[in-house]
């Protein structure tokens, strides 16, 4: 009986773990001295929460479409982007996020790139089967389908930008989400809290 | 005697593991061919269908877009009641709605609308097969596929005679191993 039932119970588990995907409430993991950024002052002040917890609200610009592993927030312009990715407990970014404003907090993380990682990107870029995972992902509108050669300039303007800087790495910030939420707001005027 | 229990028994495993293995056999078969067109560049996204359109709008006042622009931009769609936000970047402005976005070139006033629709169903159907849920479902679905190879071998072992393994079934089984085989060479 359980064999002939099967099917249909494991349907019916996907469709739940469907369903329930994505939005989450608790926030089990902040604490009261829990920092709240902004996206507009994110590139300045990122350096100094490293592996910590911090909240962060903005507006979902982009939601990667390959498996909804990553979105990008921004703050009434498209001039900052700060990218998010799941965190265990999250299963995906679903795409009907795209313009919605998010209350989310995450572990805030430091990629370094420096040559050697330029040189294995660079690899993988001409290698046959392309890993999506591998780069940098700027969040721009398109830029999943960036071909070959876009991305071979990137990494060359990436290569000039640490020689430029003098040092042997250069840092981008991202947050790992581990809960978050859709907030409503009334009109366009977002109070932006400073920290 | 003993072949005839062995295949007694292959028989047998072969039945069970393909009652166990259809729902995920169809899940990953559906979704498969949802992602192999979406990676074909047929489909702008696997989880939801999109249309597009264009029309055109009068540019704000002064090159500003703000919430009162916004809305009579969605109005001409009658999307207004369905409005979630806007961004703007140099030259442009995105309005974005329940189940889409309006793009919005400010000098010209030209506005591509782009609408969304779930494809429900295969949107979860994909979410199992990219393994978003990670730790215990990477198991569940390594599981599933020893599964596969289960029926594969056992599938080979069901029938006797002409169209058996040692006869129809060999040339069938080896066209089948010789097509992806040729593939690779060509392409890898």
């Amino acid at each position: 009986m359980i064999k002939k039932l099967f099917p249909l119970l494991f349907l019916a588990m996907i469709l739940a773990v469907g369903c329930n995907q994505g939005i989450k409430e608790n926030a089990e993991e902040a604490t009261a001295d829990t920092v709240l950024l902004t996206v507009a002052t994110f590139d300045t002040t990122a350096s100094q929460y490293v592996d910590q917890p911090v909240w962060i609200d903005g507006t979902v610009f982009h939601t990667c479409k390959h498996g909804g592993k990553r979105m990008f927030l921004v703050d009434g312009n498209d001039s900052i982007m700060v990218e998010v990715t799941t965190g265990p407990d999250i299963v995906m970014f679903d795409e009907a996020l795209v313009g919605s404003r998010v209350h989310l907090l995450g572990l805030l993380k430091e990629q370094r790139i420096d040559e050697k990682y330029l040189n294995d990107w660079e690899a993988q870029v001409n290698a046959p089967e392309e890993n999506h995972d591998a780069g940098i992902h700027e969040g721009s509108t398109g830029h999943e389908d960036q071909p070959k050669e876009a991305k071979l300039n990137q990494i060359n303007s990436l290569r000039n930008q640490l020689s430029e800087s003098g040092k042997d790495h250069l840092s981008f910030y991202s947050i790992e989400a581990i809960s978050f939420e859709v907030i409503q707001v009334d009109d366009e005027e977002i109070v932006i809290e400073e920290e | 005697m003993k072949t005839k229990t062995l295949r007694r028994w292959n028989n047998a495993l072969h039945r069970d593991i393909g009652y166990l293995a259809f729902g995920m056999t169809i899940i990953y078969a559906l979704s498969g061919i949802i992602l192999n067109h979406f990676k074909a560049g047929d489909f702008q996204h696997p989880d939801y269908r999109k249309q597009y359109g264009e029309f055109r709008v009068q540019p704000p006042t002064g090159g500003v877009a703000d919430k009162t622009y916004a809305l009579s931009v969605l109005n001409q769609v009658n999307e207004a009641d369905e409005y979630k936000s806007l961004v703007t970047g140099k030259g442009y402005v995105q309005i974005f709605f329940t189940n889409g976005s309006v793009y919005m070139d400010l000098a010209t006033g030209k506005a591509q609308l782009e609408k969304k629709t779930p494809r429900y169903l295969l949107k979860e159907f994909n979410l199992l097969h990219y393994n978003n849920i990670k730790n215990w479902f990477t198991w569940f679905s390594d599981l599933y596929a020893v599964a596969l190879i289960l029926l594969a071998f056992t599938g080979l072992f069901i029938l006797r005679g002409r169209n058996g393994i040692l006869g129809r079934g060999a040339w069938l089984t080896a066209a089948g191993i010789l097509i992806p085989a040729i593939i690779i060479l060509i392409y890898a």
